[in-house]
């Protein structure tokens, strides 16, 4: 019976062949076989930044011919997960990116390097020093920021205008807002903006605009079941009103503009940061407008401008001086902040910043109008959240559903808030 | 049923599943030649583990180290960042009396393998007999009613899902049209769990093509005999077809259940990895997810996978012990 | 179902209408199913503007556009590359599997050997641990073999047979072999390994067609275990590449997403229809009787 022996030699070809290739490709990684120095950089984004960010590692490649860049890209949620396997499995990329909200578990954590031990190598003195107090934890820099942003109102200015409401400026309180959303829901006759309630970057600004902050200079909540509940009820009786979204088109949010109500043309107003808010343009073309987000009774303005993301360096590369390098390329020089634009947000660099901004054009104009307007007016971004924070953000959009699906009221679900964020936090 | 094949398949004595040494079928035993031409047993317990040899090798390094460690783990304070600190029995503990959303999983979990098992399992198995009975476009119906499971729970399908389940979405539509004014059922926390379980049982081309596989291997000879004995297409059914296809629907039956238990894409991709609306979909794994990899707590996590393991392990044994009255193999080698 | 059988003259024509019957029913189950499917292709024609917002099927206008993006890969890798990926990775997976776990599965369901019972019981348990508990476990192990970037965590599991479904799966067919055939080749003087491999093994063609399109189409549409153990983009997989259209922290490109959806459907769709011939073979064409 000559046919299963031709077969399984068949078989055994075949799986040879497999394994060249499959050991063919894994030996891409020789790090030192031309002398060169590779350096793993790894980052979330869409595909208009990875297209900015090979093009500017390309760049810096010319730039430093014995330095190589092997970078590695995902979107945010797959990213966090990567991330964090790798430093489970003690195998983090020499360059990373990190959001704020991570930066104190890895830097608590030992995994990234004290930046000073590179000062020479990635001078910050053309940064901004209280946005650079944002990449620091317990009075060291683990990482710079990559770019800042501020919170805005994006709007449908057609929408707007057409239930005669003036355009919003910077210093409209949240009575104003509230007017205006009544004023353009009963011109359009449904809901006129998104439920706020959800994000907590909301109940940031909102809070911030009452003096408070979330989190205090221990590392613990600095705000009360009370302010929260107080928050909630004010979105509840909004969404009771009809002028933000009911809780079955609130919880369909991912994150991603296209799939919140106004990205769904269901709403014409909605809170999201700067730079993002571009993602409306494909629905809205030159319709889109934003404006500041509404402000305290006494005229505190709660939005600040946050580090869209953070870089920085592992504390077990093997080639620290080449990724700080890397770093200073980045983000202090004008090739690189040529390429790269706002797309990271707003350099914060000054020098760069004011050469990124001056050279923006279409819907990035409205981003560098409203920053400029806001200079000075704006207090600093508070230090970077504690560890144990990066989940707290669900939780936070979970608790309110429960608000929203009306299980649970203000109150309770402002309790299991906090109860689960001092479970949480491990300052 | 005069016809012996037939005889021989259906009055075999069942045996248990998971070939135990200790188990012996009856049946054909006896006709077999002990003594002569037969190897010594040493012999043969070398072939097996020649056999063996890959499976033993994958099940120590990449299955059995892995749960070992995860079962530690179990017993640690493990943030994936810092080293794990020993705490006992600590996370079990607080699984059964410090957490209300724990309990709301395993709810939505059961309610969930209850709806998609049954229903995935009995539209598999219609479809497949559908097939065999088909003279023509049976190739074609094969393709088309597979189709849906070549997708996986991807996240242009979970959109699609979003899409068509949502407030003025296709369902809505046609519901409204007959006078249900349901809405959404992806966003409506009393309806976004039948939307997830009707998205595998929508995928029902892995149990349907195992079932066609089982079907296949019937002889042909014992429904002809059948005929000739004058058995009209019930009684073929309950007397040769279910019998004989009794391995295939344990196997379909214990693999499903068990995968239902660990349900998680679905879910994942259609609420965007929260298990929402008002955590209507939040099953047990996603919640492990969520708490292993979303708040760091991997030893918590671990420990909720070891509880599953237990759970689908009792339930699973439960199916092998039931398996004895219902499952008949053509021929069982004891030993 | 065996209505094909009946032999009267009047059971024919009673037949006749019930497979009319049969078909229409058929007809009207792969609307229903087929319709989320049209869904999907339709919305790869939509405009950015639509993707998500509209709950029409239709596009507007025909958006071609998308297809134009899918077509050129991500940023610094071809489409074609991305393919060969995903192909290397799924073909390496369908080879291990079917090879390794035949042979697991004949020991398991023909011979004896020492704890069979006990270890058949782990076998079943490895498929009951929840994966996400094992993930950092084995990223560990593959990090210390010098895996990890490499399409080898994705594969070397399946050449030792660690999906336990397959294992479970062929034994149980196995098990359905009439014995007769072993006894008739042991009394031929054939050993454990030409019994396997000439009677065994032809025989249990449909689990083994059948585990070869699974794995294909499971480890096609893997996307943690891809996304855990690949770094370079030039090594990313169709599913992981589709993932970076998508991006929930800023704005995405959904339309692109669903196009290449299209395209990543190509394949898996052409290696269904492939086998799924040799599935309906069975018994009949098998080694045996050939």
């Amino acid at each position: 019976m000559p046919r299963p022996r031709t077969r399984a030699s068949c078989a055994a070809a075949v799986a040879i062949a497999l394994c060249a290739t499959l050991t063919g490709c894994g030996g891409g990684a020789s790090a030192t076989a031309d002398g060169k120095v590779t350096l793993r950089f790894t980052w979330w984004g869409n595909t208009d930044r990875a297209a900015r960010t090979e093009k500017a590692v390309a760049a810096f490649e010319r730039a430093h011919p014995g330095i190589d860049v092997q970078t590695s890209y995902s979107t945010y949620d797959s990213y966090k997960q990567k991330l964090a396997t790798q430093a489970a499995g003690d195998d983090v990329p020499d360059l990373i990116q990190l959001d704020y909200r991570q930066i104190s578990q890895y830097a608590g954590s030992g995994v990234m390097l004290d930046l000073a031990e590179q000062r020479k190598a990635l001078p910050t003195g053309e940064m901004d020093p209280k946005l650079l107090k944002t990449g620091q934890v317990g009075g060291r820099q683990y990482a710079l920021p990559m770019g800042v942003g501020t919170q805005t109102v994006a709007y449908d200015k057609a929408a707007w205008r057409a239930a005669g409401v003036i355009q919003p400026q910077a210093g409209w309180s949240w009575q104003d807002w509230v007017k205006a959303l009544r004023q353009v829901k009963e011109h359009r006759g449904t809901y006129a903006m998104t439920d706020p309630g959800a994000a907590e970057d909301q109940f940031e600004i909102w809070l911030r605009g009452r003096g408070k902050q979330l989190y205090g200079k221990d590392g613990q909540v600095a705000f009360s079941a009370g302010d929260l509940a107080r928050w909630w009820t004010f979105t509840s009786k909004l969404r009771k009103e009809g002028l933000v979204s009911p809780a079955t088109d609130t919880t369909q949010m991912s994150g991603s503009v296209e799939d919140t109500p106004m990205g769904r043309k269901l709403s014409v107003a909605e809170f999201n940061w700067d730079a993002p808010s571009a993602g409306y343009e494909a629905m809205y073309g030159d319709r889109l407008a934003i404006a500041p987000t509404p402000t305290g009774e006494d005229g505190t303005f709660g939005q600040y401008y946050k580090p869209s993301m953070l870089l920085g360096i592992s504390a077990g590369s093997e080639h620290p001086r080449e990724a700080a390098q890397f770093i200073d390329f980045l983000l202090n020089s004008d090739k690189a902040a040529d390429i790269l634009g706002v797309d990271r947000g707003t350099p914060v660099n000054s020098r760069q910043r004011s050469r990124v901004l001056s050279s923006v054009t279409g819907f990035q104009k409205q981003v560098a109008r409203l920053q400029t307007s806001l200079r000075g007016k704006l207090d600093p971004p508070p230090a970077a959240p504690p560890r144990g924070d990066n989940g707290l953000q669900s939780t936070f959009q979970r608790d309110y559903d429960q608000v929203s699906f009306e299980k649970l009221t203000p109150r309770e679900a402002a309790e299991n808030f906090l109860t689960e964020a001092r479970a949480e936090l491990r300052p | 049923m005069a016809n012996t094949s037939t005889a021989r398949a259906t009055s075999a004595p069942a045996s248990e599943a998971a070939p135990s040494g200790a188990q012996r079928a009856g049946g054909t035993g006896g006709r077999r030649p002990y003594g002569q031409g037969r190897p010594p047993v040493r012999e043969r317990q070398g072939a097996a583990w020649v056999f063996l040899s890959p499976w033993v090798l994958g099940a120590t390094v990449l299955t059995l180290l892995p749960m070992a460690v995860s079962l530690y783990l179990s017993f640690t304070d493990y943030n994936l960042f810092d080293p794990p600190s020993w705490v006992g029995l600590r996370n079990y503990t607080q699984m059964f009396t410090e957490d209300a959303r724990l309990y709301r999983s395993v709810g939505n979990t059961l309610l969930y393998v209850f709806i998609a098992v049954p229903l995935q399992l009995a539209l598999a198995l219609a479809a497949a007999l559908a097939l065999k009975s088909m003279r023509r476009g049976r190739s074609f119906y094969r393709s088309a009613f597979y189709a849906p499971s070549l997708l996986g729970a991807s996240m242009s399908i979970a959109l699609v899902w979003r899409a068509i389940f949502n407030d003025g979405g296709t369902v809505d539509n046609l519901l409204s049209g007959v006078g249900v004014h349901i809405g959404g059922w992806v966003n409506q926390p009393g309806w976004a769990l039948l939307s997830v379980a009707l998205l595998t049982v929508w995928q029902f081309g892995a149990p349907m093509v195992i079932f066609l596989a089982g079907l296949q291997q019937i002889p042909q000879e014992m429904y002809e005999a059948a005929a000739v004995d004058g058995a009209g297409p019930w009684r073929k059914f309950a007397s040769i077809t279910l019998p004989m296809l009794s391995p295939v629907l344990f196997f379909n039956l214990v693999l499903q259940t068990i995968q239902a238990f660990q349900v998680f894409t679905p879910a994942f991709a259609i609420s965007s990895g929260r298990g929402g609306p008002a955590d209507s979909t939040l099953f047990y794994t996603l919640y492990l997810y969520e708490r292993g990899f979303t708040s760091s707590h991997m030893g918590y996590a671990s420990a909720m996978a070891w509880m599953l393991l237990l759970a689908i392990g009792i339930v699973t044994a439960v199916l092998f012990r039931t398996s004895k009255s219902w499952v008949f193999y053509a021929n069982e080698e004891g030993g | 179902m065996s209505v094909t059988v009946l032999s009267s003259h009047h059971g024919r024509r009673r037949a006749d209408r019930s497979h009319i019957a049969l078909h229409i029913g058929a007809l009207a189950v792969l609307a229903v199913l087929l319709y989320p499917l049209a869904w999907l292709v339709a919305t790869s024609f939509k405009p950015a503007d639509e993707v998500l917002a509209s709950l029409a099927l239709l596009p507007s206008r025909l958006a071609t556009e998308n297809y134009g993006t899918a077509a050129e890969g991500i940023e610094g890798v071809t489409l074609l590359q991305l393919f060969g990926n995903s192909l290397t990775i799924s073909l390496g997976a369908v080879l291990g599997n079917v090879l390794s776990c035949s042979l697991a599965a004949y020991a398991f369901a023909r011979l004896r050997f020492t704890m069979r019972g006990p270890l058949f019981a782990f076998m079943i348990a490895t498929i009951m641990l929840p994966h996400h508990a094992v993930l950092i476990p084995q990223y560990i192990v593959f990090n210390q073999l010098g895996m990890v970037n490499t399409f080898w965590p994705m594969v070397l599991p399946k050449f030792l047979a660690t999906d336990a479904f397959f294992v479970f799966l062929i034994v149980q067919f196995m098990r359905g072999l009439p014995r007769e055939l072993d006894e008739a080749a042991k009394i031929d003087g054939c050993g454990p390994f030409r019994i396997f491999a000439r009677v065994v093994l032809p025989l249990t063609r449909p689990a083994l067609i059948t585990t070869a399109i699974f794995t294909f189409i499971w480890t096609w549409n893997d996307f943690f275990t891809q996304l855990i153990y690949l770094f370079e983009p030039d090594k990313y997989t169709l599913t992981l590449a589709l993932r970076t259209f998508v991006d929930t922290s800023s704005q995405s490109a959904y339309g692109p997403m669903f196009a290449m959806s299209v395209f990543a459907l190509l394949p898996i769709v052409l290696f269904f229809l492939a086998f799924q011939r040799l599935l309906v073979e069975g018994m009949a064409n098998s080694g045996l009787k050939g």
